[in-house]
C-alpha cells in the first residue's frame, strides 16, 4: 500500500482518463466546453495530490519520487492543462466533443510521469512508450485533414524507427552488464574496468556504440539534428493543441529521460566523447534549427523549427550536468528552468496563434499585418511569448537562457557563443512577427477577435507566468538546485 | 554440431529477413516474416529460452502473422497494386552506413564482456516458465503492469482511428 501510495498522483490521472472515456460515452454529443473543463479539473486534482505523496522508493527501486520528478510532473501537468483549455475551436471544427481525446491527452501525460518517476530500462521503455502511443494518435486525429493523417503516419513510423533503436542499445547495455537498473548498470561497468575509472578498452567499445544508440533514438524523440527531418511536418500537419503539447511536453519528458539515463552513464562513460557528441548534437541544433526558421512563413513551421533549436540550449545544460557554480551542480538545475520557461512562452505562443487562427482561419505570418490595431490584447500577449522565447529580460525566457549559459561557460564556452550568436539569429525570426503585428499596415481591415473562455484561461495564466517567473527567478531555481541533492536518488 | 545448426539457423533467418523487405507482394513477405521467426525460434532454443520460443511461435508466427494475412486478404489487393521498386535518393549512403555499423557492432560484440557473460554457466532453470514467471511477477511487476495502461492505450487508438464518426 505504501507503494501505491507514491504512485497516487499516476492513479488519480489514469483514473480520470478512464472516467472521462466513459462520461464520453454515456454523454450525448452536445458540444460545449464542459469536457475541457473537465480535463483541466482532472489535471488540477492531480497537480495538488502530487505534495501529498512524499518522497521514496517503490516496488524494488522500479518507480520512486523525488524533487526532481515532482517538478518534471508538475511541468507535464501543466502543459496537459494548457493543451486541453486550448482545445475548443478544435473540438467545434471535428463536431464532436466526446471524451476519446482528452483520455488520450491524460494518458500520455501519466506516461511521462512514469517515464520521469523510473530508474530500470524496461519501465523507461514501457513508459515512453505510453508517451508517445496517445501522441501518434492525436497528431492524425483530424481525420478530414490529408495533412494531420500524413503527420500521424510519419510520426507513427519514425517513432517505431527510433524505439527500435533504442531498445537495441538497452539490450546491449543488459548484455554488458547483466541488468537492466541504470545506477546497478554502469556501477557494474566500472567494476568490470577493475575501479579505473576509464574503462577496459573492449567494454568501452561495445558501451560506446550503445550509448550512441541511445543517443540516437533519444534524439529522434527530441527532435535534435540530425534527426530532426519529421518534426517540421508533423507540428504543422497535427492539430495545433496536440503541436504545442508535442514541443513542450514530450520534449521535456524525452529531456528528462534522456538527464536521468545519462547522468548515471556520465562517470563511465569518459568526459571526451561525451562532450564532443552531444555537443555537436546541441551546437547543429541551434544553428539549423534557428537558421531555418527564419525561412518560414507558416507560425507552426517556425516555432517547430524554433522548438528544435530550444532543444539544442537545453542541451547546453545537458552537457554539462556535472558542472558546479558555488559548489552546487548547476548544470540540472538549469535544466529544470529552462523547461519552465519554455513552458509558459510555448503554450501561450500556440495558444495566440489557435486564437488567430479561429478568429481569422489562417497560419501564415504575413496575415498577421496590423493585427495589435484591431486586437492589442492578442498582438500584445503574443509579443510577450515571443519575446520570451527569444530570451528579453524581464520575461522569464531571459533568466532560462542566463543560467543555461551559465552552467556551460566553464566547461562548454564554445557551445554558449554559439548559444549566444543563434540566439541573435532567433530575435530576428521573433521580431518579425512583431513588426507585422505592430508596424506593417494591412489594407483589408481585421475584424475584431473573440476568444473563447477556456482559451483567456490559459493565455491569461501563460502571461502571469512568463511574466512572474521573470521577476522572481530566484525560488524556482533555489528549489530546483535542492533538488539535485539526490538526483540520481 | 551445435554450431553447423546455429550458422544454418541464423543464415536462415537473415536471409528470410531480407527477402520480406525486398518481396513485393505482401503474402509473400509475410511467409518469409515467418520462415525468419522459426529460425529464431532454434535460436531461442539452443539459448536455453524455451519459454521464448514458446512465445515467439504461439503470439508471433501464430496469432500476429494470421492476423496479417487476415488484413492482406481483407485489402483484397491485385498484382497491380504492388506498385514499382521506389526509387530512394539515399539508397547508396544508406548501405554504406548499414555495413559500417554493422562491421561496428560485431568488432565491439565481439571483443566485449558480453561473451564472456555468454558462456558462463547458466542455472538449470534458466529460461523456464517458471524462471521467467519468477521474475516477471517480483521484479519487474511494475512495467509489467504499466504495460496494460499501454494496451488500453492502443486499443483506444486503434478505434479513435478506424471509426469513421464517433
Amino acid at each position: 500500500m505504501a507503494d501505491l501510495r507514491l504512485m497516487l498522483p499516476e492513479l488519480i490521472l489514469f483514473a480520470w482518463a478512464m472516467m472521462m472515456l466513459m462520461y464520453g460515452v454515456i454523454r450525448k454529443n452536445v458540444g460545449g466546453n464542459t469536457m475541457i473543463y473537465l480535463a483541466m479539473l482532472g489535471v488540477v486534482i492531480t497537480g495538488f495530490s502530487i505534495p501529498m505523496t512524499g518522497y521514496g522508493i517503490a516496488f524494488g527501486g522500479t518507480f520512486f519520487v523525488d524533487k526532481v520528478s515532482v517538478f518534471f510532473k508538475m511541468i507535464f501537468l501543466g502543459a496537459a492543462f494548457f493543451a486541453a483549455a486550448s482545445s475548443s475551436s478544435l473540438l467545434e471544427k471535428l463536431k464532436s466533443d466526446h471524451g476519446e481525446y482528452f483520455t488520450l491527452i491524460l494518458l500520455s501525460t501519466v506516461g511521462m510521469m512514469f517515464l520521469i518517476s523510473t530508474n530500470e530500462l524496461i519501465t523507461l521503455y514501457v513508459a515512453l512508450e505510453l508517451t508517445t502511443i496517445p501522441l501518434f494518435v492525436l497528431a492524425a486525429y483530424r481525420k478530414d485533414s490529408l495533412q494531420s493523417s500524413e503527420a500521424g503516419l510519419k510520426y507513427l513510423i519514425l517513432g517505431a524507427v527510433s524505439s527500435a533503436i533504442l531498445l537495441y542499445g538497452i539490450s546491449m547495455i543488459y548484455g554488458l552488464t547483466g541488468t537492466t537498473f541504470i545506477n546497478l548498470a554502469f556501477g557494474r561497468l566500472l567494476e568490470q574496468s577493475l575501479g579505473m575509472l576509464t574503462l577496459t578498452q573492449e567494454v568501452n567499445m561495445a558501451f560506446i556504440i550503445a550509448m550512441i544508440m541511445l543517443i540516437a533514438g533519444f534524439g529522434f524523440k527530441l527532435a535534435l539534428v540530425p534527426f530532426h527531418m519529421w518534426a517540421p511536418d508533423v507540428y504543422e500537419g497535427a492539430p495545433t493543441p496536440v503541436t504545442s503539447f508535442l514541443s513542450v511536453a514530450s520534449k521535456g519528458a524525452g529531456v528528462a529521460a534522456f538527464a536521468r539515463l545519462f547522468y548515471s552513464a556520465l562517470p563511465s562513460f569518459g568526459e571526451f566523447y561525451w562532450g564532443i557528441m552531444v555537443g555537436t548534437l546541441a551546437a547543429a541544433a541551434m544553428i539549423i534549427g534557428n537558421i531555418t526558421a527564419v525561412l518560414q512563413s507558416n507560425v507552426k513551421r517556425m516555432l517547430a523549427y524554433s522548438s528544435i533549436a530550444h532543444a539544442g540550449y537545453l542541451l547546453i545544460g545537458f552537457v554539462s550536468l556535472p558542472t558546479t557554480v558555488n559548489d552546487t551542480p548547476f548544470g540540472p538545475a538549469s535544466i529544470m528552468f529552462y523547461m519552465l520557461a519554455y513552458l509558459f512562452a510555448n503554450m501561450g505562443a500556440f495558444a495566440c496563434a489557435i486564437a488567430f487562427e479561429k478568429n481569422y482561419g489562417s497560419y501564415e505570418i504575413k496575415d498577421y499585418q496590423g493585427l495589435a490595431k484591431e486586437s492589442p490584447a492578442l498582438a500584445l500577449t503574443f509579443t510577450i511569448f515571443l519575446l520570451s522565447l527569444a530570451g528579453i529580460p524581464p520575461m522569464v525566457g531571459f533568466f532560462a537562457k542566463y543560467y543555461i549559459f551559465l552552467a556551460g561557460w566553464p566547461n562548454y564556452s564554445w557551445l554558449v557563443i554559439v548559444g549566444i550568436l543563434t540566439s541573435v539569429i532567433s530575435l530576428y525570426y521573433y521580431a518579425n512577427i512583431v513588426k507585422q503585428m505592430y508596424f506593417n499596415r494591412n489594407e483589408t481591415v481585421l475584424a475584431k477577435a473573440h476568444f473563447d473562455s477556456p482559451l483567456v484561461i490559459t493565455l491569461v495564466l501563460t502571461v502571469a507566468g512568463t511574466i512572474l517567473f521573470g521577476i522572481f527567478p530566484e525560488s524556482v531555481i533555489k528549489f530546483a538546485n535542492n533538488a539535485f541533492d539526490a538526483f540520481p536518488f | 554440431m551445435e554450431l553447423a545448426i546455429f550458422l544454418m539457423a541464423s543464415a536462415l533467418s537473415i536471409a528470410a529477413s531480407i527477402l520480406v523487405i525486398i518481396q513485393r507482394n505482401p503474402i509473400a513477405s509475410v511467409m518469409y516474416l515467418l520462415t525468419s521467426f522459426v529460425s529464431q525460434v532454434i535460436l531461442f532454443i539452443m539459448l536455453n529460452a524455451a519459454f521464448l520460443a514458446m512465445l515467439q511461435i504461439i503470439v508471433y508466427a501464430g496469432a500476429i502473422l494470421v492476423l496479417f494475412l487476415f488484413v492482406i486478404m481483407l485489402l483484397n489487393l491485385r498484382r497491380e497494386d504492388f506498385g514499382k521498386d521506389i526509387k530512394l535518393k539515399f539508397k547508396p549512403l544508406a548501405i554504406a552506413f548499414a555495413v559500417v555499423l554493422l562491421f561496428e557492432t560485431t568488432v565491439a560484440i565481439s571483443s566485449s564482456a558480453m561473451l564472456e557473460r555468454a558462456q558462463a554457466q547458466l542455472p538449470p532453470e534458466f529460461g523456464s516458465v517458471q524462471a521467467v514467471g519468477m521474475e516477471l511477477f517480483t521484479k519487474y511487476l511494475y512495467p509489467f503492469e504499466l504495460t496494460s495502461i499501454l494496451l488500453i492505450v492502443a486499443v483506444l487508438g486503434a478505434v479513435v482511428m478506424a471509426k469513421k464518426r464517433l
